[in-house]
């Protein structure tokens, strides 16, 4: 990868990890603030309470391995080639 | 209380006697090479799993696992709903800033978030200002560590408040000063451990005092219907949510702690698996502990006064609920959560003096310090900044949680948009980041200090805007950076 491949990969990451916590702020509304109004209950709690906290930490934890894998790439990081360290 | 438990001192000396000899393994491992980079980055050595630990360690403060918890025993399901917003902390900060700075400092040689400003504006004196936030901010936050651990490990053991800082305080500064970042790495991994272990051992004590799980919550259904709303009956304003979403999610990728660890790991491959484990770790102890918090109704029956403050629920919570021989165990957790927090702060700290000011200095004046120099000034510094602290600790100021909060939220403002739009816009320039930087932080201190707010809220979001729109104005009335510069922070297709 040049210089410039990488640096245009590290800013494609940097959006796609924003876009990831937009998505993450929404699903956090949703399961939250949204469910509260409705009824039903899971283990004794009501169904808000585990979707806007375990529910949503699951949901991130898959969300981030998925950026990871479909976003991230390998790179080496140091000089590109031919290019000594300062 | 004048009478120690020396059942709970036992594990909490053999924990920190492992402290110890972890920072003279590193020591004594140490390979020959460029000391400034072993010993304030760890050689860019760090793996997949020290890296998660490391960065959830230093983010997640004594606050976290004393002051939340009580708050979410007082609040109910609403403070984990406000405390899950965390989970983001570790994958925003390394999947934003991680390659990038790693990229940066190995063209650089650069060690601190510092020496990255330094390079991309060309200015020594927004490098000065931002080293002295740096130490400033990082002193009031370490007190605070010291002072909450100290605390607890009264309230817990029995034992006095000066022997506890005494005990975790020197042993912190102790295994810093002489192993530098990999020591606060490793240490930190062992801290993470055992702030896992602390809450799961809670948990299962507090439901089995509580008579069950089923008890718990029914009894809480019954006595508190409130605490299962996200209003909480009024007590969780919507305001607070927003701010927090502010302060202790989206603003803390710029905090200079987390964002030197991007210097500091092996690989990408490390990098990538430290964002799932990462995410993993901090939202197991967030929900975990906050959790553990609202459950302890089960326990602690009584109005918030009887226990005098949030800050003693969890105390009272490990008293009355751990058998005495594991009570010294449980309060691992949250010593751990302090001494990881103030390792990973002291030697960002001290290389802001070594490596962003002296080192510099030299540096400009053609001066080459040896190496056997360095390492003594580099130790010296760490354990100065730290016996500094310590000393201020013996004498807690008051209002000691809103001095942990207003540095967290005076390095966020200080360093958000320098970093974000230094490292990613091509037309931020010099005068922008110094406007932004000396204007949002005055900004926000001088609100902060009058008490001043917007619409209730915190005033992180003055800082933040203040901070943002200095660094339009400086960027739109200044001139570009140099082209040569601009070439290396932002490659052009050949």
């Amino acid at each position: 990868m040049s210089e410039y491949e990488k640096y245009r990969q590290v800013c494609r990451e940097a959006v796609w990890t924003g876009v990831t916590l937009l998505v993450l702020i929404a699903a956090w509304l949703v399961l939250g603030f949204g469910l509260a109004p409705l009824g039903g209950t899971v283990f004794g709690l009501s169904v808000w309470t585990l979707a806007s906290t375990v529910g949503f930490w699951l949901f991130a934890v898959a969300l981030v391995a998925l950026l990871v894998h479909v976003v991230f790439r390998d790179m080496d990081l140091g000089a590109d080639d031919g290019e000594a360290r300062k | 209380m004048t009478q120690g438990n020396p059942m709970a001192l036992l594990p909490l000396l053999l924990f920190m006697a492992l402290m110890i000899a972890i920072g003279f393994y590193v020591r004594r491992s140490q390979k020959s090479g460029n000391f400034i980079q072993q010993y304030f980055i760890g050689n860019h050595d760090l793996g997949g799993f020290v890296l998660a630990m490391t960065t959830v360690a230093t983010y997640s403060s004594v606050s976290s696992f004393v002051g939340g918890p009580g708050m979410a025993w007082q609040i109910g399901f609403g403070w984990i709903y406000m405390a899950v917003v965390q989970v983001t902390a570790i994958f925003l900060v390394l999947g934003i800033f991680g390659k990038r700075v790693a990229l940066l400092s190995r063209k650089f040689d650069a060690v601190t978030v510092v020496d990255i400003i330094r390079e991309r504006f060309q200015s020594d004196g927004l490098a000065a200002m931002a080293a002295f936030i740096i130490v400033l901010f990082f002193c009031g936050t370490m007190t605070a560590q010291f002072v909450g651990g100290a605390k607890l490990f009264a309230a817990v053991t029995g034992y006095s408040y000066s022997m506890g800082l005494l005990l975790f305080g020197l042993v912190v500064v102790v295994y810093t000063t002489v192993g530098g970042f990999r020591a606060v790495a490793f240490t930190d991994t062992c801290c993470a451990v055992m702030m896992m272990i602390g809450i799961v051992l809670l948990l299962y004590y507090v439901l089995s005092a509580g008579g069950g799980y089923t008890a718990v919550i029914t009894g809480l259904e019954a006595n508190h219907p409130e605490m299962f709303e996200p209003l909480s009956d009024g007590h969780m304003p919507v305001g607070l949510y927003l701010t927090q979403w502010i302060l202790v999610g989206i603003c803390t990728i710029a905090l200079p702690q987390s964002v030197v660890r991007g210097i500091s790991y092996r690989d990408t491959k490390s990098l990538h698996h430290a964002m799932i484990i990462g995410t993993v770790v901090i939202g197991f102890m967030n929900i975990g502990v906050n959790f553990t918090g609202i459950l302890a109704h089960g326990i602690l029956t009584g109005p918030l006064a009887s226990y005098g403050g949030v800050d003693n629920i969890i105390p009272s919570t490990i008293v009355a609920a751990m058998p005495q021989a594991l009570v010294g165990i449980a309060i691992i957790g949250p010593l751990a959560a302090s001494v990881s927090t103030i390792s990973g702060l002291l030697i960002v700290a001290s290389s802001a003096v070594v490596k962003d000011v002296y080192l510099h200095h030299q540096k400009k004046r053609g001066i080459v310090p040896s190496t056997q120099k360095l390492r003594t000034l580099s130790m010296a510094a760490t354990a100065v900044v730290g016996v500094i602290v310590f000393f201020i600790a013996l004498t807690p100021p008051s209002l000691i949680w809103i001095i942990n909060m207003f540095a967290f939220g005076g390095l966020e403002t200080a360093f958000f948009w320098t970093l974000l739009l230094g490292l990613f816009w091509k037309r931020a320039n010099r005068l922008g980041a110094l406007l932004s930087m000396g204007g949002g932080t005055i900004a926000y201190c001088l609100t902060q200090g009058l008490g001043f707010k917007v619409m209730g809220l915190h005033q992180i979001t003055i800082g933040i805007t203040v901070s943002l729109l200095f660094f339009l104005l400086g960027t739109y009335l200044g001139k570009p950076e140099d082209k040569k510069v601009l070439a290396v922070f932002f490659p052009e297709k050949d």
